[in-house]
């Protein structure tokens, strides 16, 4: 990857990083977006799927069931070792189509999106190997014992590969996190009831209002009036901490024009934490026997990215036996209540930026069409997915729905939508080398450490005391 | 309007570069998404900006 983004240096660069690195023409996007961003391929990808799982039940096929086999639920133990050998031999020409599935579709797209296929294959081979891996240490029979469940199994193997003996970095072109992440979220939409996001999408973006506005003051008071930091860094930071990590503090990065040092110190600090949280609030929430509804709650206030949230939430939800009510409240709130509003801070920074601390040199005025341009595409793929398979299951009856349409395309579709889940969980692991982050410096530190706390407090006090009866019911 | 940084030669806002640029970013995130718009890096201010601002020191894109 690395080689072929080299340029010639040009007369105009100054810094050496420009001069050696500058592209002969920048990428102006517009239509092109429609197959250049994972957002809309996730969407594609997502119903692409669906519309299989529905195609498959309607004609009476087990085709898509068949396809979402996984090793995780075999309870084997060091007595029975040969359950395993006995499913893999059974079942090696279906986990040979199901990698090929996978394999065709992601390097196809990917390769639309321009990234190598040649470092895309062999990367995803080792990732669906490692996927595989992680499915058979969480089908342990004591696996739930030890608090090993798939999500964190899958983070922790990345983890210690990516720390101790990494993959060289040119593999990371297989290990798209937010593309798998985007592609699960669009395939929960379709199991997801509308009537819930109608019902308890009001309480999410009412919680996600106020820690995120607490979240973001905090941060940007800490870091500006206690530490004197530059307030285009602290807004980077405050975004981060509160919307939606480092998608967050990129958008608001580029729109108060911060520089490339702000971004560094942002990634660093929400990678760190974003990472100790997928550990933190679940084993809390074990500690406190809390209802999974609202334990996903509270992931969704208090996690920082939306993959790094799902790790959490999935691996609370399968140590409380209801993983859909963690799944379902931690949707809610941070792809519901957090996500979608990125391009409205976004355009709010950018206003403030122009307004107020750049007068002089703003040059152009940003557009309302920003919070357009910012928005998290493969959020609208959740809605319509959900909306389309509300409107589908809604000619069952009750019993019939129960009977037929759940396991014969709700089942398929969560099947498939945890293999997605756990190859975004296996490449958060992969791609996060501590090694590798920029320092982000002790008063940046200590600014976002405050935010996290706060937020942390008042996620917790929110998701159980304030609105607990709402998360309480989800997954029934 | 042409003069936007988008057309001008000092940034650089090819996906790939920019997460090279940035280390962690694609553990996390990534600038394939929607969110990123076509943000990129200007190389002579060493900024990171969004790709419709602009400023005296604009030069067309070879």
């Amino acid at each position: 990857m690395s080689n072929e983004l080299k340029k010639t240096t040009t007369d105009y660069c100054e810094t050496k990083e420009c001069a050696t690195e500058a592209p002969p023409k920048p990428v102006a996007m517009g239509w092109k977006e429609l197959y250049l961003k994972e957002d809309w391929w996730a969407i594609y990808v997502g119903f692409g799927i669906a519309l299989l799982c529905l195609i498959a039940f309607m004609s009476g096929s087990t085709f898509a069931k068949s396809l979402a086999i996984n090793p995780g639920g075999l309870k084997w133990d060091f007595d029975s070792t040969g359950k395993i050998v006995d499913h893999f031999s059974k079942n090696i020409g279906l986990y040979g189509i199901q990698f090929l599935f996978w394999a065709v579709i992601f390097s196809i797209t990917t390769k639309i999106m321009r990234i190598k296929t040649s470092e895309f294959i062999p990367a995803f081979i080792i990732l669906y190997i490692l996927s595989i891996l992680a499915f058979l240490i969480a089908g342990w029979k004591d696996a739930g014992r030890w608090m090993l469940e798939p999500p964190i199994v899958a983070l922790l193997i990345g983890l210690v590969i990516a720390n101790i003996f990494p993959f060289p970095k040119w593999m990371d072109s297989g290990f798209r996190v937010e593309y798998y992440i985007k592609t699960g979220i669009v395939l929960l939409g379709a199991t997801f009831p509308l009537n819930l996001v109608a019902s308890a999408g009001p309480i999410a973006i009412l919680q996600a209002t106020l820690i995120s506005l607490t979240t973001c003051l905090t941060i940007y008071f800490v870091a500006t009036k206690i530490f004197g930091l530059d307030k285009r860094l602290a807004a980077v930071m405050g975004t981060g901490g509160a919307v939606c990590g480092i998608s967050g503090s990129m958008a608001i990065a580029s729109a108060v024009g911060a520089k490339k040092e702000h971004l560094y110190t942002s990634v660093t600090l929400v990678v760190i934490w974003a990472i100790i949280m997928v550990f933190f609030i679940p084993y809390v929430a074990k500690t406190l026997n809390l209802n999974p509804g609202i334990a996903g709650a509270w992931v969704g206030t208090s996690e920082f990215a939306d993959s790094a949230g799902f790790a959490a939430a999935s691996a609370y939800g399968k140590m409380a036996g209801n993983e859909d009510a963690s799944i379902q409240g931690f949707t809610l709130m941070k792809v519901i209540g957090r996500d979608i509003w990125i391009g409205i801070w976004s355009f709010v920074f950018a206003m403030i930026a122009c307004l107020k601390w750049e007068k002089e040199e703003c040059g152009v005025k940003p557009s309302p069409m920003e919070i357009w341009w910012r928005f998290p595409k493969f959020v609208l793929g959740f809605f319509l997915a959900s909306l389309l398979m509300t409107i589908i299951a809604s000619g069952y009856s009750a019993t019939d729905f129960n009977k037929f349409f759940k396991p014969g395309v709700f089942v398929p579709i969560a099947g498939l939508r945890t293999w997605a889940f756990i190859f975004c969980f296996m490449s958060i692991g992969l791609t996060t080398r501590f090694k590798e982050l920029k320092s982000a410096g002790v008063k940046p530190f200590i600014s976002f450490t405050v935010g996290v706390l706060v937020n942390v407090t008042l996620g917790f006090i929110l998701s159980v005391y304030v609105f607990g009866d709402y998360w309480s019911k989800l997954g029934k | 309007m042409k003069d936007k940084c988008v057309h001008c030669r000092y940034f650089d806002n090819r996906s790939a570069f920019i997460e090279m640029t940035f280390p962690g970013l694609n553990s996390l995130s990534s600038a394939y998404g929607s969110v990123w718009a076509e943000s990129g890096i200007c190389c002579l201010h060493d900024l990171f900006l969004s790709p419709w601002r602009g400023c005296k020191d604009f030069k067309p894109s070879g």
